[in-house]
């Protein structure tokens, strides 16, 4: 690999411009001042002199959407640590930064795009989930950016005070990771995308997990957590579900089947809907690609305990995409269930054998370690390491061929 | 609608930086000035100590703080702007009051503490 592998960060080369927000009317901060590049990168790939254009060093993006408190850190945890490494905060900066930071991955927060801060969206009535909170336009510029190999500087956004701190530096990672409500709400982010991911909580789990995550809060009680559901639902039903149907991987999750009228969202019947169609990304599939297949592993050669574990898989369609459906219910109760389901599935990516098992039993303490939602994660993130390599191997390939020519 | 807003003049972010602080924790625990009386201080492993379940003490009055103000903002018209934004304010702070003890359980507070203060007595660690 003689490519070139330093890369430019031509970071704060350009003005730095006080945004002038346009859209007054929402009570935009005026003070704010936010920096960004809004240079242009000049590309000289194919030409002759240099060749060390993005070819290899050009940022993959990869969206993740999810409403608060539905397990996106938690994911996100799982992802990094696919990768090797453990993510960060950024050294020595603003102790309430949302951001991670590993070897190869960057993780930000959209929510450090609100253009309304706490005080504003109480005055104007609004929620954070709703687009008249955030702001897109640096939302995409800076995203834009940061692909094309310039460093930016991100607001933070604070969630203990609520309000927008100074900002901070990204540098174009390899893999930058952009987290929270909105990632495929707009259709220039949404472009910028590699792969994105929707992690799809049923209303039934969704509270379930609030009352385990709340309860324990003082001020918070069963009225309190359901009216907080309940108000955002509008919203939520609006802006953030609608954002599944571009998702190139949806991780849904409901109650459990295999017990009758549960309503405790211990068990879950976890859903992975994988795209059809999508580059550099092969669904996952179990036994047959293909075929329509239901599967119950315990029996003579694995024993499980109550409710036991059920696996479906098969094709089906989603929104007006063609997609591959795997689904588990139920949870691994022991280590050799892991193993044994981990062998039957086929694509998923792995290095050696058990990849999956070693990924899920490290963790073993997050939640989820031991049903489809860890699963689930754990593969999606392989699968992310693999749509990683083979992209970048065919931008080395591709920048070859142009120095070549 | 004035009394509303009045509630929510708090001054948050003193109370986090007080409460995120690392050195109130370590100075709590008597034992980390006596490093010698600790046998299982020596060696790779470094002094134990539990971790703390609650939210930062700031984080979780301002969660109680944000429930009472949800519940007055939505007595008149609960569909309202007003009310609904009160809600999602809830859920921010909650869900950062548990990101916080997620935070908190991860880390160890010595551990933390020596990060920035590696040449303190109290982080020296010794062979044999």
């Amino acid at each position: 690999m003689a490519v070139c592998t330093v890369y430019t960060v031509q970071s704060l080369n350009s003005t730095c411009s006080i945004s002038t927000p346009n859209k007054t009317h929402l009570g935009f901060q005026q003070k704010q001042v936010v920096f960004y590049t809004s240079s242009k990168r000049s590309s000289k790939r194919g030409g002759g002199g240099i060749t060390c254009a993005a070819a290899d060093s050009q940022t993959i993006v990869i969206g993740l959407a999810a409403d608060s408190g539905c397990g996106k850190s938690t994911f996100m945890r799982r992802l990094t640590s696919v990768f090797g490494g453990a993510a960060e905060p950024p050294k020595g900066g603003n102790p309430d930064s949302n951001t991670l930071i590993s070897d190869t991955t960057t993780v930000i927060c959209l929510d450090d795009y609100h253009s309304l801060d706490r005080t504003g969206r109480k005055e104007k009535g609004v929620t954070a989930l709703d687009p008249r909170a955030n702001n897109f336009d640096l939302m995409y510029e800076q995203v834009k950016a940061i692909k094309d190999g310039i460093a930016v500087q991100k607001p933070i956004y604070n969630h203990v005070s609520g309000l927008l701190d100074p900002p901070e530096l990204i540098k174009p990672p390899k893999i930058l990771v952009i987290e929270g409500l909105h990632p495929m709400y707009d259709k220039r982010v949404r472009d910028l995308l590699d792969f994105s991911i929707y992690l799809d909580i049923s209303n039934e789990v969704k509270f379930a997990w609030k009352i385990q995550r709340d309860m324990a809060e003082r001020g918070h009680s069963l009225e309190s957590i359901k009216a907080s559901i309940e108000a955002r639902k509008p919203d939520f039903d609006a802006y953030i579900d609608p954002q599944k149907q571009y998702a190139d991987a949806v991780i849904e999750v409901l109650p459990t089947q295999l017990i009758p009228d549960d309503n405790e969202g211990k068990v879950l019947r976890v859903k992975l809907i994988m795209k059809e169609g999508v580059k550099f990304f092969n669904p996952v599939y179990l036994f047959d690609e293909g075929s329509t297949i239901s599967w119950i592993p315990c029996g003579r050669k694995l024993t499980c305990s109550y409710p036991g574990i059920k696996f479906a898989y098969g094709p089906d369609a989603y929104f007006s995409n063609e997609v591959s459906v795997l689904e588990m219910d139920g949870q691994f109760d022991r280590l050799d269930e892991l193993i044994y389901v981990e062998s039957h599935l086929s694509n998923i990516s792995t290095k050696f054998y058990g990849e999956v098992t070693q990924q899920m039993l490290k963790h073993a303490d997050f939640p989820g370690s031991n049903n489809g939602t860890g699963l689930f994660q754990t593969i999606v993130g392989l699968k992310i390491r693999d749509l990683y390599e083979q992209l970048t191997a065919s931008r080395a390939a591709g920048s070859l061929q142009a120095t070549k020519a | 609608m004035a009394t509303v807003a009045g509630v929510s003049l708090y001054t948050p972010r003193l109370v986090a930086k007080a409460s995120d602080s690392p050195k109130p924790q370590t100075i709590k625990s008597p034992r980390l000035n006596h490093p010698w009386k600790m046998s299982t201080r020596f060696g790779s492993g470094r002094m134990y100590v539990p971790p703390v379940a609650a939210a930062p003490e700031g984080l979780s009055n301002l969660v109680a703080e944000s429930i009472k103000s949800a519940e007055e903002a939505c007595s008149g018209d609960p569909a309202s702007g007003e009310c609904v934004a009160a809600w999602d304010e809830v859920e921010e702070l909650s869900a950062a009051a548990s990101h916080a003890r997620d935070k908190k359980k991860d880390s160890d507070p010595l551990e933390e503490f020596c990060k920035d203060n590696m040449d303190n007595e109290e982080c020296r660690t010794y062979e044999d």
